[in-house]
């Protein structure tokens, strides 16, 4: 058979592909749009404001210190509105601080001593609220839910006795040391991490084969090992910086204090980066075309969301989402996140979140390689 | 430059297909064909728009499976091994493929690259294909701010990086000026002589009189093979002659007439078995028998005309 002479090198051809793709992503504007601005803009909104929206049940303590009737009904009142799960009443009202601060329910309710007796008496009348502000959206829905159901039962007992009135009183706790915008720091990375390179490197094989470069690039011995690590790599290298850049970002402008080492919280991201960017690849092998990557990864990254504890914390889901979560890798790397820095943390003690990122990662790369066509459709 | 590979113990045959077809969904873009292009010949694969051509080489190169059928190229399988045959096949796509946002020189250097070269050897060889394809100048360029000619120059500098064997070009000549058409195939017979193998499809018939052989693609069949002179010769089912002459002469009892083609009272064009070997025996004859000849020549058929005559006869 015919015998290439020497200075023909076999073996894997990962590094030029990886210069080729550097030199690519620095070229394309689209690339400083995704890796600098939109990181250090999602940064910016967050520290301004934030919101979010979502159902379910809640747990809650409650402190009766009434004890009477009108505080039973209320109870009542506050389980049938389905938006509670009351953990347990408490008579005194150290207990309701201690079951919020200790992060076991996001918020106390206090029925004041009088509660019953103000009630029969047609006299105005308040319940307080102890939320935990370090969780802000899941705050103001236990706010709103507070409100609703005070409301009702307003209604029901000016029916009975006359005129009353039931003023809701709100007060914050804050987990230790927590400051708002910290808390938010775990959201912010998990959506800066999975949304830019799991959309940039969605589009990096099939704009190939879109522009036809892909059939040049395939007459050349490269394997599919080459293409997907390769490529890997590349935009890794691109994207990691979009970690670096939100935390410096948040630290500096809004004066964020986080517990962890930044070695830690790299390290967390890493792994987490390197399962966006996999998820992307595999996007890119199944996609027809740029547009359906881009819906591809834009649908993901929604799912991941909705399903990472981000807006509503996971143990308040129903079991079936409980489930669906339980697919969802931002949902481990927001829980690793947070531990590591909030509470400060290390690596190590995170490590059965980061096995199962791991896990995922794995599985989108082994399904891109096994499902990469070296052929033009 | 790169040594040229070992030559010895090579099969004969550099591509062979056999009843090589693709469906797309219904449409059969390629239909059973079967070819055989021999190692250092020049083979030239033509047809209209739509023939098929492009899908052919799609499957040669192995960038595109085949529905049915298989191809060889030095003896491997295409789809099977394909992983083999690659080093030895320099391709160029009819649409430009290479990268628009890296530049001329990158772009040469990656392919060299990934086809293995290293070093002072990788440098060498970019430097010397910038050079011959005069591409040195516009060596920092983007590819994709080349004019259509300077693309195809780069392209055909990028297929030839890793100095292949067999050089599959798709058009190579699409967009490309008179005098630079003339220098690529200059290049190309320059590479035949080397030994190299070429399969080329164009549009242009005095291009295509340059090939060795020729095989003519309608419809997803080849309708027409051999090399350009039996290609002419079988369309008119023979050699074309004309003759004119004064005096009374029947010129289909001539010797050697398979047919008359056209006459206008004194002016003949004849069909002929053999022109070399018929015309001097018609001349004769028509003597004998008291006619007398002014002009007895081949004719020229040109390739166009003997394409678009099997065009009309396959439909
Ligand atoms: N991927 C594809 N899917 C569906 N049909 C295709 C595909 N590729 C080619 N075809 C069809 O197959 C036929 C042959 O196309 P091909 O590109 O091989 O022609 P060609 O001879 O190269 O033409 P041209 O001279 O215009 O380049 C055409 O009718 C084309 O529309
Ligand atoms: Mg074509």
């Amino acid at each position: 058979m015919i015998e290439l002479e020497e200075g023909i090198r076999k073996g894997f051809r990962i590094i030029p592909i990886v210069d080729k793709e550097i030199r690519q992503l620095v070229r394309d504007p689209k690339t400083i749009l995704m890796v600098l601005l939109m990181p250090i803009t999602v940064t910016i909104l967050f520290g301004y404001g934030y919101g979010g929206k979502g159902a379910g049940k809640y747990p809650i303590t409650v402190v009766d210190l009434d004890g009477g009737d009108g505080a039973f009904k209320f109870i009542q009142e506050l389980r049938n509105s389905k938006m509670f799960q009351i953990k347990a009443i408490y008579k005194s009202k150290g207990q309701g601080f201690s079951s919020v601060y200790s992060g076991e329910v996001y918020a106390s309710l206090i029925i004041p001593e009088t509660f019953t007796e103000d009630l029969m008496m047609g006299r105005p009348t308040r319940v307080e609220l102890y939320y935990d502000a370090s969780n802000p959206s899941v705050a103001q829905m236990i706010m709103q839910a507070v409100g609703v159901v005070t409301q009702q039962f307003q209604e029901w007992a000016a029916a009975r006795f006359g005129t009353f009135a039931i003023t809701p009183m709100f007060y914050t706790v804050y987990g230790p040391e927590i400051k708002k915008i910290e808390s938010f720091i775990p959201t912010l990375m998990a959506m800066i991490l999975q949304m830019v390179p799991t959309s940039l490197i969605s589009v990096s094989i099939c704009r190939e084969r879109e522009k036809g470069t892909f059939e040049q690039f395939i007459m050349t011995p490269v394997s599919v090992f080459d293409i997907i690590f390769g490529k890997l790599a590349a935009y890794f290298f691109a994207t990691i910086s979009d970690a670096i850049l939100s935390l410096f970002t948040a630290i500096l402008l809004f004066d964020v204090k986080l517990k962890g080492t930044f070695l830690d919280m790299i390290i967390v991201s890493t792994v987490f980066l390197l399962n966006s960017l996999s998820l992307g690849l595999l996007i890119s092998v199944f996609s027809r075309n740029q547009l359906q990557a881009y819906q591809a990864s834009i649908f993901s990254f929604i799912i991941f969301m909705l399903f990472s504890g981000v807006f509503i914390p996971v143990d308040v889901l129903s079991s079936e989402a409980k489930l669906i979560a339980s697919f969802v890798p931002m949902y481990y790397f927001v829980t690793a996140f947070r531990n590591v820095s909030l509470k400060g943390w290390n690596y190590l003690m995170v490590l059965d979140q980061l096995t199962v990122i791991s896990m995922f990662t794995f599985a989108f790369l082994a399904l891109s390689l096994r499902f990469l066509r070296m052929e033009v459709t | 430059m790169l040594k040229t590979q070992r030559l010895e113990e090579q099969p004969e045959l550099a591509v062979e297909a056999k009843n090589l077809t693709k469906r797309f969904g219904k449409f059969v873009a390629v239909d059973h064909i079967s070819l055989e292009i021999r190692r250092g010949e020049n083979f030239g694969l033509l047809g209209p728009n739509g023939a098929g051509k492009t899908t052919t080489i799609r499957m040669i190169t192995g960038v595109i499976k085949p529905s049915e059928g298989y191809v060889k190229v030095f003896g491997i399988d295409v789809a099977k091994e394909r992983k083999k045959v690659l080093k030895y096949i320099g391709y160029m796509p009819q649409k430009f493929s290479l990268y628009e946002d890296l530049t001329v020189e990158e772009n040469i250097r990656l392919y060299g690259r990934l086809q293995g070269l290293t070093g002072s050897l990788l440098k060498d060889r970019v430097k010397e294909l910038l050079e011959r394809f005069y591409l040195w100048e516009f060596r920092r360029r983007l590819a994709g701010k080349l004019s259509g000619g300077m693309k195809q120059r780069l392209a055909l500098a990028t297929a030839l990086v890793h100095d292949p064997t067999l050089l599959i070009l798709d058009e190579p000549t699409a967009g490309v000026d008179p005098p630079l058409r003339r220098k690529f195939w200059e290049h190309f017979r320059e590479l035949n002589r080397e030994g190299k193998t070429i399969l080329v499809t164009t549009h242009y018939m005095d291009e295509a009189e340059n090939c060795d052989r020729l095989a003519l693609m309608n419809r997803g069949r080849i309708i027409a093979e051999g090399t350009p002179r039996e290609i002419k010769r079988r369309a008119l089912g023979g050699d074309l002659v004309e003759i004119v002459f004064e005096g009374n002469l029947d010129p289909a009892a001539l010797p050697g007439v398979k047919s008359v083609m056209e006459d206008s009272s004194e002016r003949y064009l004849l069909v002929v078995e053999d022109a070399g070997r018929d015309l001097p025996r018609i001349v004769k004859k028509a003597e004998e028998l008291g006619a007398k000849i002014l002009v007895a020549s081949p004719v020229h058929v040109s390739l166009e005309e003997a394409f678009i005559r099997f065009m009309g006869e396959s439909e």
